[in-house]
């Protein structure tokens, strides 16, 4: 330890030096100690694989089928998480209207997308919609019956992105809510309009709070994205599961599959966190 | 003083909050222009409410309001009436307890935020001006630097110069100084006293009692939703002839 320069007359007193020492190093120790114990428990996971002798070069052999399956699970979620954005907006906007129309329905929305299971939404938008295309058909609406019936894609992209749509529009209301009056009272006073002042004050604040929830409902999509698989679709997990059914090495496959799933959230975490920091410009907390 | 005109014309206002707090009870104030108002009163007395309701902050429950030639009739809530209240906010700057910034822009941008938005003029067209304003305020060297960066009296004279930016022709202040740092106080009571030299017209609510005895030209004081009594400073802090405002002020001066 390199002995303290002292500054401008002031001086700390020794002791206080060995208190600070000893808060430092004791950061230091725990730094250390996470460390060592992390790869302690990555050693110890690769050895319990090697007991139970997993087969790793049936795991390299199918990796590339495998990660074919991707492109499917990014369009998908990037696809669904674009439709949750805008319906989010949408929806929080109508929870916060006073217009009774767009208010009631956005509450209906909310209410009745996450009282139920996405399973159940997946097989409605894929089995359910077609069956109302015909009955709407017979009605007299010509052409609804073929438009209504979805391929797998579409409609998993839809069930998704309606989904979290409806949760991602409390997480939008809670954030515009959490401005504080003075903000739009300040907007007001300049003269804004109502839409003005959500547009250039409100909103843009509250984008800085929900970006991390968000973020959190995207990285669950990509993952809930493999419902799409009971339509047949071949992403990452409906490969996975296959060839693991295949060849009865399901054990080998669905690791496979889940480290290549946890790999994705990994990027994605870190690419939150840089967007916070971007975003949190301004907040004295970063300077 | 330079014309006679009205600036701010109140008639018969009241406020109600919820069904029976009655707040502002038939308040009449008539303003002229380049006119130095201060509005004292103790806490709870309705000056804020009163002082918000003239940029519509606060729907007024009934009475009528005209700035600068704009008659709004506070019963009436039609689109007219709803145009004009955005060209009375357009008229009226008002600087809040609070200041009220906004935390996502810097000074400069804070300040170019009305003429562009509101008026439409382009960043390059709104700079050269909102940089004066924060050169007259004294804060050339925070242009670029973010409220969360700044003292208090430095983001409330940021506010002052966000409002000008606006070209009012009325200014309102809300208890500015109740905020901040004692020794903040000063730098931003400056500001309003030059502001009044330059000849414009000021509402302000204040416990500030060197600009109320020195720089305004009227001082009315507030209880119980109305007035009790007004005058010149001169008359009002050394002569008061009410019971209540000689309670009042000889609680506020000790």
């Amino acid at each position: 330890m390199s002995v303290p320069q002292e500054t401008g007359g002031s001086s700390i007193p020794a002791e206080a030096h060995a208190v600070l020492e000893e808060i430092e190093n004791r950061q230091k120790r725990f730094k250390r100690n996470t460390t060592i114990a992390l790869l302690a428990l990555t050693v110890f996971i690769f050895f319990l694989f090697y007991i139970i002798k997993l087969d790793f070069s049936f795991m390299a052999k199918w990796v590339g089928f495998i990660l074919t399956g991707m492109g499917v699970t990014l369009l998908v979620s990037l696809l669904a998480i674009s439709l949750a954005c805008v319906l989010s907006i949408l929806g929080a906007l109508g929870r916060l209207s006073k217009n009774p129309i767009a208010n009631s329905i956005a509450t209906a929305y909310v209410s009745l997308i996450r009282g139920t299971p996405l399973l159940v939404q997946v097989y409605m938008w894929y089995l359910a919609l077609p069956q109302l295309g015909k009955a709407l058909e017979e009605l007299g609406i010509p052409g609804i019956q073929n438009a209504l019936t979805l391929p797998a894609i579409p409609a998993g992209i839809l069930a998704l992105g309606v989904c979290y749509g409806a949760y991602m529009t409390e997480t939008v209301r809670a954030g515009i809510q959490s401005i504080t009056i003075g903000q739009r009272e300040a907007a007001k006073a300049l003269g804004m309009t109502e839409t003005q002042a959500m547009r250039r004050i409100i909103f843009p604040q509250a984008l800085r709070i929900i970006i991390p929830p968000i973020s959190n409902e995207f990285i669950a999509m990509i993952k809930d994205s493999s419902l799409v698989s009971l339509m047949g679709v071949w992403e990452l997990s409906y490969r996975a599961i296959k060839i693991g059914r295949r060849y009865f090495q399901s054990l080998e496959m669905l690791i496979l599959v889940a480290f290549i799933y946890w790999l994705m959230c990994v990027i994605l975490q870190y690419a939150q966190e840089k967007i916070e920091t971007h975003m949190a410009r301004g907040d004295r907390r970063v300077h | 003083m330079n014309d006679k005109k009205t600036m701010v014309k109140i008639e018969n206002l009241h406020k109600v909050f919820g069904r029976d707090i009655h707040v502002l009870q038939g308040i009449d104030l008539q303003v002229t222009a380049g006119e130095v108002v201060v509005i004292l009163g103790p806490s709870g007395s309705g000056k804020s409410t009163l002082l918000r309701c003239i940029n519509f902050l606060e729907t007024p429950t009934a009475g009528i309001i005209t700035v600068d030639g704009l008659t709004v009739n506070a019963g009436k809530a039609t689109k007219e009436e709803e145009r004009k209240i955005l060209q009375i906010r357009k008229k009226t700057g008002m600087c809040f307890q609070s200041f009220n910034l906004f935390p996502h822009m810097t000074a400069i941008e804070n300040v170019i935020e009305g003429p562009v938005t509101v008026l439409g003029q382009s960043k390059s067209e709104a700079i050269p001006y909102a940089e004066e304003l924060l050169d007259w305020v004294g804060l050339s060297d925070k242009r670029d630097v973010h409220p969360s960066r700044l003292s208090g009296g430095q983001q409330q004279r940021v506010a002052i110069a966000r409002s000008l930016a606006m070209k009012p022709d009325v200014m309102l202040f809300d208890e500015p100084t109740s905020a901040l740092d004692p020794e903040l106080v000063g730098e931003v009571v400056e500001v309003m006293e030059r502001l009044a030299d330059e000849g414009m017209t000021i509402l302000a609510v204040t416990h500030e009692m060197h600009f109320a005895r020195d720089v305004a030209h009227r001082v009315l004081i507030m209880d119980g939703g109305n007035w009790i009594e007004q005058g010149p400073p001169e008359e009002i802090f050394t002569n008061p002839k009410e019971l209540r405002s000689q309670q009042f002020l000889a609680h506020i001066l000790n």
